[in-house]
């Protein structure tokens, strides 16, 4: 379905000092410097795969989305999708795939969304037959039937994302890329989007591509993990494995009744401590789990506690801290 | 043909929610007429309204102007600033992931933008005639609009040309300002052709400027034409404009970062 051999993309960035002189010095004679954003990356992903594209900001995975959709050109490399070359930009594969961006509207702002589907359904050539019950379907799955003949500009953001994912599955593409589509949602409106995500995936089986900062968004959706740093694929492997690169830990929570003085105890674990001294977080390997908090129960004033695998959050904030662990796996 | 109709509906009913402003923007040639170019003309032929300027005398250049204001309200549009600042703020990203070119996009709003402007050309022109009871052949006032309209088109051609060098520019505002005011010169739009010199009226018929402006008008005023010339001249100039945005577009894509995605 993907095949990506050698990929790599490189920007030419102007260069100016800061200031008058400096705009001045630029006008007269330009700097330039290469940036590479994307190092060469190997990628194999296959039909009806959800991957989960990690990574902080400028890490490069817009980038790799950007020439996985055909919008930009690689600068170099062999890259395939759906037997195409996006930067060809074929219609056969224009038809095939679908762009959601989270920060930027593919509706027309100031018509209502129906006037903006009912132009897509043209564009993709959706008789109108089947054009009708998919709206029916995604409006009811979504539940955006009462916004679909109001004007998009007045849709609050959590509609707006629900009528754009809408806008990008009328024609049922074969790989759907989502670039931060819960970006600046509340709580439950990102999961409503992640759970119709799920729900779509498992009625039509697209390929899904998906960055999100949201880690949430990744557990809840994501078979595979492709990490991204500084335009270098540093990890592809499923969720699991990459839950489970810092170890097979657990981490365990507990709240205790009164300030903790003496916590020599917790160093080796890792903790973090809630502002009042009477919270902690920290990380045990899952063989000494059972010692652990057993002792903690034993000789602290404990009022509650968890315990859970290590959040995948987790694990990237310490990768991208630490991104010397990864040569290890 | 369904997906063009489809996006010019769109592009009329933005229009709608815009309306105040294209009704604006449209009716703005009429004060430029009445305000400046009435204004100035009386002011330049006072005492001498007999006289003539270049074979005008002060009615004539007054019916010359009326027509230009109706004549360019089809061949000149908007200037190309869109273009360029969807390129530059990363907005052309849909239409490259769409079945549906960025050329046809623009392409269909330049025909739906186009008809409501001929619609408003054409009730000012039959206006105009009926009040001011002036001559019109329906012949040749058929010829000068359907001039007009392939001026328009070199008019969309040469503006979706600079709005692409938003892929290289910054700001193509200037540039856009620029082709408008020389255009205007060189078109008729300020002064009939007549006044500039001869060996410069020569050269301008080998270029597209006369057919948006002088040419038309001199239809609807009843002089004799070289219509296939006119045609066949601006035709060229449309193919190689046409040509040269092409190139400019597959050049341009290379260097689209989709900035803000």
């Amino acid at each position: 379905m993907i095949h990506a051999q050698g990929v790599f993309k490189e920007f030419r960035l102007y260069k100016k000092e800061a200031g008058f002189k400096g705009s001045l010095k630029a006008f007269f004679s330009r700097q330039f410097e290469i940036k590479r954003a994307i190092a060469p990356l190997d990628l194999e992903i296959q039909r009806g795969e959800i991957i989960g594209l990690l990574g902080p900001n400028g890490a490069g995975k817009t980038t790799l989305m950007k020439m996985l959709t055909g919008i930009i050109v690689p600068s170099g490399g062999r890259l395939s999708v759906l037997g195409c070359e996006p930067a060809q930009r074929l219609k056969y594969f224009r038809q095939r795939i679908a762009l959601v961006m989270g920060q930027k509207s593919q509706l027309w702002w100031d018509l209502p969304a129906m006037d903006s589907f009912l132009l897509i359904q043209k564009y993709y050539e959706i008789p109108p037959k089947a054009f009708k019950d998919r709206v029916e379907e995604l409006s009811d799955l979504l539940r955006v039937s009462a916004y679909l003949n109001v004007h998009v500009r007045k849709l609050s953001l959590g509609e707006r994302m629900k009528v754009e994912l809408m806008a990008s599955l009328l024609h049922e593409p074969e790989v759907l890329f989502l670039d931060e589509p819960t970006i600046g949602l509340d709580l439950l409106s990102q999961k409503n989007i992640r759970d119709f995500l799920f729900q779509y995936h498992q009625k039509r089986n697209p390929t899904l591509i998906l960055t999100s900062h949201y880690m949430a968004d990744i557990e809840a959706l994501a078979q595979r993990v492709v990490l991204i740093i500084e335009g270098h694929k540093r990890f592809d492997g499923s969720i699991n494995k990459f839950e489970n690169l810092l170890g097979h830990n657990k981490t365990l929570n507990f709240t205790f009744a009164q300030q903790i003085k003496e916590f020599n105890f917790f160093s080796p674990y890792s903790p973090r401590w809630n502002a009042g001294g009477k919270a902690v977080e920290i990380t045990v390997p899952e063989g000494e789990l059972r010692q652990v908090a057993s002792h903690i129960l034993a000789q602290y004033p404990v009022t509650d506690f968890s315990t859970q695998k290590t959040p995948i959050e987790r694990v990237l904030e310490t990768l991208l801290n630490s991104p010397e662990l990864l040569k290890e796996t | 043909m369904a997906k063009w109709f489809q996006c010019m509906k769109v592009v009329w009913s933005n229009l709608m929610v815009y309306k105040t402003n294209f009704i604006l923007q449209s009716i703005s040639p009429l004060f430029v007429f009445l305000f400046i170019k009435a204004s100035l003309w009386t002011a330049i032929y006072k005492g001498a309204e007999r006289v003539e300027i270049g074979g005008y005398d002060l009615n004539q250049m007054l019916t010359y102007h009326l027509w230009i204001m109706v004549v360019t309200l089809i061949s000149i549009g908007a200037i190309s600033q869109d273009l360029s600042q969807d390129i530059r703020l990363g907005r052309i990203t849909a239409y490259l992931i769409y079945p549906f070119s960025l050329f046809e996009f623009h392409f269909s709003g330049f025909l739906a933008r186009q008809s409501v402007k001929l619609a408003i050309a054409l009730f000012t022109l039959f206006g105009v005639v009926l009040a001011l009871k002036l001559p019109l052949s329906v012949t040749s006032g058929g010829w000068a609009i359907l001039l007009a309209l392939w001026a328009g088109l070199f008019w969309f051609f040469l503006n979706y040309f600079f709005g692409l060098l938003g892929f290289w520019l910054e700001e193509t505002w200037t540039l856009g300002v620029m082709s408008q005011v020389i255009t205007y010169f060189l078109s008729g739009a300020i002064i009939p052709l007549e006044l500039y010199p001869l060996w410069m009226q020569k050269i301008l018929f080998f270029t597209p400027f006369p057919y948006i402006g002088f040419v038309p008008v001199k239809l609807i005023m009843g002089s004799e034409v070289a219509l296939a010339q006119a045609f066949a001249v601006l035709t060229l100039w449309i193919a190689f404009i046409a040509l040269c945005g092409y190139g400019l577009y597959k050049r341009g894509l290379r260097l689209y970062t989709a900035a803000g995605m």
